[in-house]
């Protein structure tokens, strides 16, 4: 459903993302991790076709996103970290707007919009002004967007940043149903938790590299002991700055 | 540190803009420093009796006015947009002393705004009466005047902001410049000696082109302290110029004094912000809702259109920018409607009046194009990703930002070609054929803007006015008077060829109105295929 080959962003000298080789299956719930400025961000970008590879190519449901942006983006639902969304829009008419952008027929686009409100709770708010919405229910809304064409490869970039327990749990409800269907997820986050209980395969990138990519179970084997937390794992592949951290507090308190 | 960052920016555009905008500066103030020394020569040469307390005392009434809008939104820009001033008050030190310090920057933003503007003048002055001190004495005028508004002004922001609503200083500061516009231009009714009778009284010792306010060196007002001081030093006068100027500082510092006191404690009161968010939400089933259909459009396209309508509409700062066109063209014609009207229907029938009709069109296209059309690709601002990620081409999506600058603006133009021919009455198929290319202008200009807006797009913006980049603006204004210039001159060559070669006027008259329709929709695709390479060529995430 998804594969890139060596998948390269430069800008300048600096290495964003370098030869990541992907492949992720149909029904997946794929989770992307790795540190601040590791590459995660820019990854999703250039599958999603907002971002330029350097070189490398990348296959969204087999279209090459480079050579068929429009195919490939028929087939893609995106959901940003901090999704920036027009403000004096409400948020029924900013979800019309995405599905006139995706040619979704107008009765199916409505129908589909009141079922989304009601499964985000936003029903009573639809027709405020997204300038008056939380975080939280921005992002609700830019799942919403990405729901309503029907994709077949969402990518999610921090989907449960600003939201609360119940919602977190809510999307990760949706997110797990969506992939029953046979369609694939494929998110970034920092919650470690979060992915160790969704997750199917889970893939870390540090400096732009792919370290690990597989089970929780193979990444276990990887690092050589079993029963490790993803959290250890994470922070065995990715290096642990636990030391230094200690060391700069005590040069504060001093 | 601008030279600093524009060096290491290495971007051609920039470096050559500001060496540009560096050039303008010197040239300008070359320019001033000229007219000074002629005017002190002429002078010289042609004494005249000139009431020099009340002329600089007027010019400092008039500074008042610029003073108390800057004031005014520099405050409220602190106080509701910025959001530095919340870390400097949750930083361990008084308010008192952060406020008085955003008042102190204020002033001395205001000094070296008054320096940039009048200096080579003075220096020229300095030269010429053989004092330096000129200059130094209207610097010290330039920073005591000044204080008193910026610390009344800052008080009443204050208060003002208890009563608008958290989200809404962006948009309440846009008003206030509407407001000034308006001002400005009932002041210029109320003021201006060109718009007066010549029974208006006037003092002695004014030039007749001034306009007069004898209150202004009133004894009692800081502007007349401010004027006798600065006439004092123009004739060499120190003692008077300091006597005056002492006032002036007593003054000022006692209202910064108490000022900066009562500032703290309104702050601290509570005052900042009170006023909760309204929710604001979309009117019920009073109001038609747009469905997210347009006859001739498909749905994609017509939903950009409706989106940008709405975006438009319902932001004020973006409204203003929609409306104020429409105002100024009431105020400029509408105002002198009784002395145009006689002297349009003097002109008779024919072409030549059916064109005279379009100047208001014409106007109010200059505007709409460029407020709509060089800012409808802007207008996506940081959500471009949504548009973006979407599967549809650049193309598509400049056609629908087409579609939304140039249906409102043909509408109007129509509109106002339609009244303004009605008034004239050139003959209906004259009038007819004006009004027809008006339209075709309207929108072959407003898709050529749209196009230079995708070429100088920014989507970084966070206050409406920066959506305009002013190089793109620039060419566009250069590329309209080109157009608008090319047509009226065609035109007139129509007629010029209909008396020399006896064609019928209106097969020549429509000759020309084709080549100068064809020419601007070429120019315009051209503009459009060009702003879509540059659009291709982004990264928009």
């Amino acid at each position: 459903m998804l594969s890139t080959r060596l998948l390269t962003k430069r800008y300048g000298s600096l290495i964003a993302v370098e030869d990541l080789d992907l492949e992720v299956g149909a029904g997946e719930l794929f989770g992307f991790l790795g540190p601040n400025g590791a590459g995660k961000t820019t990854t999703i970008k250039m599958l999603v076709g907002l971002l330029r590879p350097t070189s490398g190519t990348a296959r969204v449901a087999g279209i090459d996103i480079m050579a068929e942006p429009e195919r490939a983006k028929a087939r893609i639902g995106y959901v940003p970290d901090a999704a920036t969304l027009y403000e004096k829009l409400s948020a029924r008419e900013f979800l019309e707007f995405s599905g006139d952008l995706y040619h979704v027929e107008q009765r199916l686009r409505d129908r589909r919009i009141e079922a989304l409100l009601k499964l985000f709770d936003l029903h009573d708010r639809g027709n405020d002004f997204l300038a008056g919405y939380s975080r939280g229910m921005r992002q609700k809304v830019s799942l919403a967007a990405a729901l309503l064409h029907d994709p077949q490869v969402l990518f999610l970039d921090e989907p449960t940043v600003g939201l609360d327990p119940q919602s977190a749990r809510q999307m990760k409800d949706i997110l797990q149903d969506f992939c029953k269907e046979g369609k694939t997820v494929f998110f970034s986050t920092h919650i470690l938790e979060i992915a160790e209980r969704m997750c199917t395969r889970l893939a870390i990138i540090n400096h732009g590299r792919l370290v690990a990519m597989g089970s929780l179970q193979e990444l276990r084997h990887m690092v050589g002991q079993d029963g490790q937390s993803l959290e250890q794992i994470f922070l065995e592949l990715t290096g642990s700055r636990e030391e230094d951290v200690s060391a700069v507090l005590r040069g504060l308190e001093e | 540190m601008f030279l600093n960052q524009t060096l290491r920016s290495h971007k051609p555009g920039r470096i050559v803009g500001t060496i540009v905008s560096a050039a303008i500066i010197v040239i300008a103030w070359s320019w001033e420093a000229i007219i000074t020394w002629v005017g002190v020569q002429a002078s010289q040469r042609a004494p005249i009796q000139l009431d020099t307390v009340h002329l600089l005392s007027l010019a400092f009434l008039a500074y008042t006015g610029v003073l108390v809008f800057s004031s005014l939104v520099f405050s409220l820009n602190a106080l509701l947009l910025n959001p530095d001033l919340d870390l400097l008050l949750a930083a361990p030190l008084p308010v008192e002393s952060v406020l008085a310090g955003r008042m102190v920057v204020q002033v001395l933003r205001l000094l070296l705004l008054s320096l940039v503007f009048t200096l080579p003048a003075l220096l020229v002055l300095a030269f010429a009466n053989h004092n330096l001190l000129i200059p130094l004495l209207f610097a010290t005028l330039y920073l005591l005047y000044p204080v008193s508004v910026v610390v009344i002004i800052s008080l009443l922001s204050l208060l003002l902001v208890r009563f608008i609503p958290v989200g809404r200083g962006r948009e309440v500061v846009t008003l206030f410049g509407v407001i000034l516009a308006l001002g400005i231009n009932l002041l210029n009714f109320l003021f201006n000696p060109a718009l007066r009778d010549s029974g208006f009284a006037r003092r002695p010792g004014v030039p007749a082109s001034l306009p007069d306010v004898p209150v202004a060196s009133a004894t009692w007002l800081p502007s007349g302290w401010a004027g006798r001081s600065a006439a004092a030093i123009l004739r060499g006068d120190i003692a008077v110029a300091v006597e005056w100027a002492l006032l002036l500082l007593a003054v000022s510092a006692a209202i910064f004094a108490a000022g900066t006191i009562l500032s703290g404690r309104l702050y601290l009161a509570g005052w900042i912000q009170a006023v909760p968010p309204r929710r604001r939400r979309l009117p019920g089933l009073r109001a038609p809702r747009l469905t997210g259909a347009l006859p001739l459009l498909s749905p994609l396209l017509a939903s950009i259109v409706i989106k940008d309508w709405r975006m438009r509409t319902r932001d004020l700062a973006q409204l203003i920018r929609f409306v104020m066109p429409v105002i100024f063209i009431f105020i400029i014609f509408g105002l002198r409607f009784a002395g145009l009207r006689s002297a349009v229907q003097s002109l008779g029938e024919g072409p030549a009046p059916a064109m005279v009709g379009l100047v208001p069109a014409w106007i109010l296209l200059f505007s709409l194009s460029i407020s709509l059309g060089l800012t409808a690709v802007s207008l996506e601002g940081k959500s471009i990703w949504v548009y973006a990620v979407s599967p549809n081409t650049t193309l598509r999506f400049l056609q629908g930002k087409c579609w939304s600058a140039a249906l409102p603006t043909a509408l109007l133009v129509a509109l106002v070609a339609i009244a303004a021919e009605i008034l004239i009455r050139p003959g209906w198929l004259w009038a007819a054929t004006a009004v027809l290319l008006a339209v075709a202008q309207a929108v072959a200009v407003t898709t050529l803007m749209v196009g230079i807006g995708a070429v100088f797009a920014r989507f970084d913006w966070t206050d409406a006015r920066r959506m305009l980049n002013p190089i793109g603006a620039f060419i566009g204004m250069g590329l309209f008077a080109m157009i608008t210039g090319g047509s009226a001159l065609l035109l007139a060559i129509s007629l010029a060829l209909a008396s020399e070669t006896r064609f019928p006027v209106f097969s020549t008259w429509l000759a020309a109105m084709t080549v100068s329709i064809g020419g601007a929709v070429v120019v315009a695709v051209l503009a459009v295929l060009i702003g879509n390479e540059r659009l291709r060529g982004l990264e928009l995430g």
